[in-house]
């Protein structure tokens, strides 16, 4: 039986958005200390846009998938260890600071 | 007091309340290829969820056990939150890296010129 995984054009398009405005943003502050510093803003390969490569994309959607599971799966074991049958908001509580450590 | 301080810095949103989302939603829709961008980056955000939320149930469903809608939800967006923010610790790394591995170049080429430069002094 195949995973279930995140589709990997997703996972680009929204990484792509993330890194144009990252790319905006960073302009704009080297615009403003240009205009400071009464220098050129010549620092257009600084702020060229991040892009990866297919199997950078293949890592970050798998990387995603094991933190999903990763988070379901020590939850199941704090709601069975509390010998309850469905997982709640409280499991989820317990196992986040250690999980976000982790990761 | 951890969870808090990690619900804090990843801003989860079961904390957050239906006033403060449309507050940050009105502030941040200013201009109409703004807007755009929020409304497609939205798009991609329920794509997400959507992906992450069938995941999850798959894995609960493995172990024959229940999970709540709540949390199905939760994790989705903690999965979404954290793509944005590794992202960007990740790419100022290599950045980070990127430059010393170009300054370490430079010195090297500087250093090699030199030595060619003393070689050619001698045999002449």
């Amino acid at each position: 039986m195949e995973e279930t995984t995140f589709d990997c054009d997703l996972i680009h398009s929204i990484m792509k958005r993330i890194w144009t405005l990252r790319t905006l943003e960073r302009e704009n502050v080297a615009t403003n200390d240009a205009l400071e510093s009464e220098v050129g803003a010549g620092s257009s390969k600084k702020n060229r846009t991040t892009s990866a490569n297919a199997s950078a994309l293949k890592l970050t959607c798998e990387l995603l998938r094991v933190f999903i599971t990763e988070a379901v799966q020590r939850a199941v074991a704090i709601a069975e260890a509390e010998g309850d049958t469905q997982i709640e908001a409280t499991h989820l509580e317990s196992i986040l600071p250690q999980l976000l450590l982790d990761f | 007091m951890e969870v808090n301080i990690f619900i804090a810095r990843f801003d989860f949103p079961s904390i957050r309340s239906e006033n403060q989302e449309k507050e940050m939603e009105a502030v941040g829709g200013s201009g109409s290829s703004e807007v755009e961008n929020d409304l497609e980056m939205k798009l991609l955000r329920d794509r997400f969820r959507l992906s992450a939320i069938s995941i999850a149930e798959s894995q609960v469903s493995k172990n024959g056990m229940e999970v709540s809608k709540v949390v199905v939800a939760c994790v989705a967006d903690l999965a979404f939150k954290y793509t944005a923010h590794r992202n960007e610790h990740l790419s100022g790394l290599l950045r980070t890296f990127s430059n010393d591995l170009k300054v370490k170049d430079r010195q090297y080429e500087r250093k090699r010129k030199k030595e060619v430069k003393k070689n050619d002094k001698t045999t002449i």
